[in-house]
């Protein structure tokens, strides 16, 4: 069955000196957000944007697919911390996400941890919907 | 061109079917502690949300600022932009689940500009928003522009 999602965004004025406002998400979970061009391509200034939200998305489908994986082989996650860092060179778009989660596994040594993590980075949506991006690093270790 | 870095923190505690875990934004501090689970991506999100929310809101956020840029350069830029982005994920024969369609629909009163002119700014920003470009890789993307 299909799931959908959906926000809205609302803008003002030229994209160098406009602003926007990400409204409040349908689910309640968090917004509204501002958002503007500088605070996207330098200092973000208490400001989110879209690169951070991708960051966001991306960390916690990983999360969900290596947990997945684990409890599949019968070693489920007590805990997993994951970082995803996007970069963005503005011209030419998103060159990089790097991907980094460290895991407390009960009775799993780190080689099969780290390719249990290499299946979620290769088999989670995000991934999959980022496939285009140049890099997609990953570093994994157990706690 | 400067390069630009955003990160995100995710804490994840137990099983996929019955864990849950918390989204922060780590280089704005602009919302923590989001809560997500599996049953609520998937299902009735109940306060909580998901990867498809984020990026959402993510590629309506990113599209709305190239239809800024570029109706500015084309010497009529927008009073205001209001643009809705729709991501579906859903399970595809053989492949598991796939985020299968981001729809963008984007109003827009801007002086000046007519629907010709406001349609073409949408297809130029289509082109040039970077996230529309990697999602087209594996999804469709529409895109469909009204003026107020």
């Amino acid at each position: 069955m299909a799931t959908e999602r959906t926000m809205t965004t609302t803008w003002h004025g030229t994209l160098l000196e406009g602003a926007g406002t990400i409204h409040e998400a349908p689910s309640g979970a968090f917004g509204p957000l501002d958002v503007s061009w500088p605070s996207r391509a330098e200092a973000p200034d208490g400001r989110t944007s879209p690169e951070e939200l991708i960051a966001a998305a991306h960390s916690a489908c990983f999360s969900m697919a290596l947990s997945a994986g684990l409890a599949r082989g019968g070693t489920p996650a007590e805990r997993l911390d994951t970082t995803a860092t996007v970069t963005f060179v503005p011209g030419e778009g998103i060159t990089k996400v790097a991907l980094s989660v460290r895991g407390s596994v009960p009775g799993l040594d780190e080689e099969a941890f780290v390719a249990a993590a290499e299946g979620a980075k290769t088999g989670c949506p995000v991934s999959k919907a980022l496939a285009g991006v140049p890099e997609i690093t990953l570093d994994a270790a157990l706690a | 061109m400067p390069r630009v870095v955003r990160e995100a923190a995710v804490s994840w505690e137990g099983n996929v079917a019955r864990g849950a875990g918390g989204i922060s934004a780590a280089s704005s501090a602009a919302f923590e502690g989001l809560g997500f689970t599996a049953a609520t991506r998937l299902g009735v999100p109940e306060g909580k949300t998901s990867p498809e929310e984020l990026l959402a809101a993510a590629h309506g956020g990113c599209f709305t600022m190239s239809l800024a840029n570029e109706l500015t350069k084309a010497g009529t830029p927008p009073e205001r932009l209001d643009v809705r982005c729709v991501v579906t994920l859903d399970e595809v024969a053989g492949k598991g689940h796939h985020i299968v369609h981001s729809a963008i629909e984007a109003h827009g009163t801007v002086p000046g500009c007519d629907d010709a002119g406001f349609a073409q700014a949408a297809e130029a920003a289509d082109a040039t928003c970077p996230f529309s470009a990697l999602l087209r890789a594996s999804a469709t993307v529409t895109v469909s522009a009204t003026l107020s």
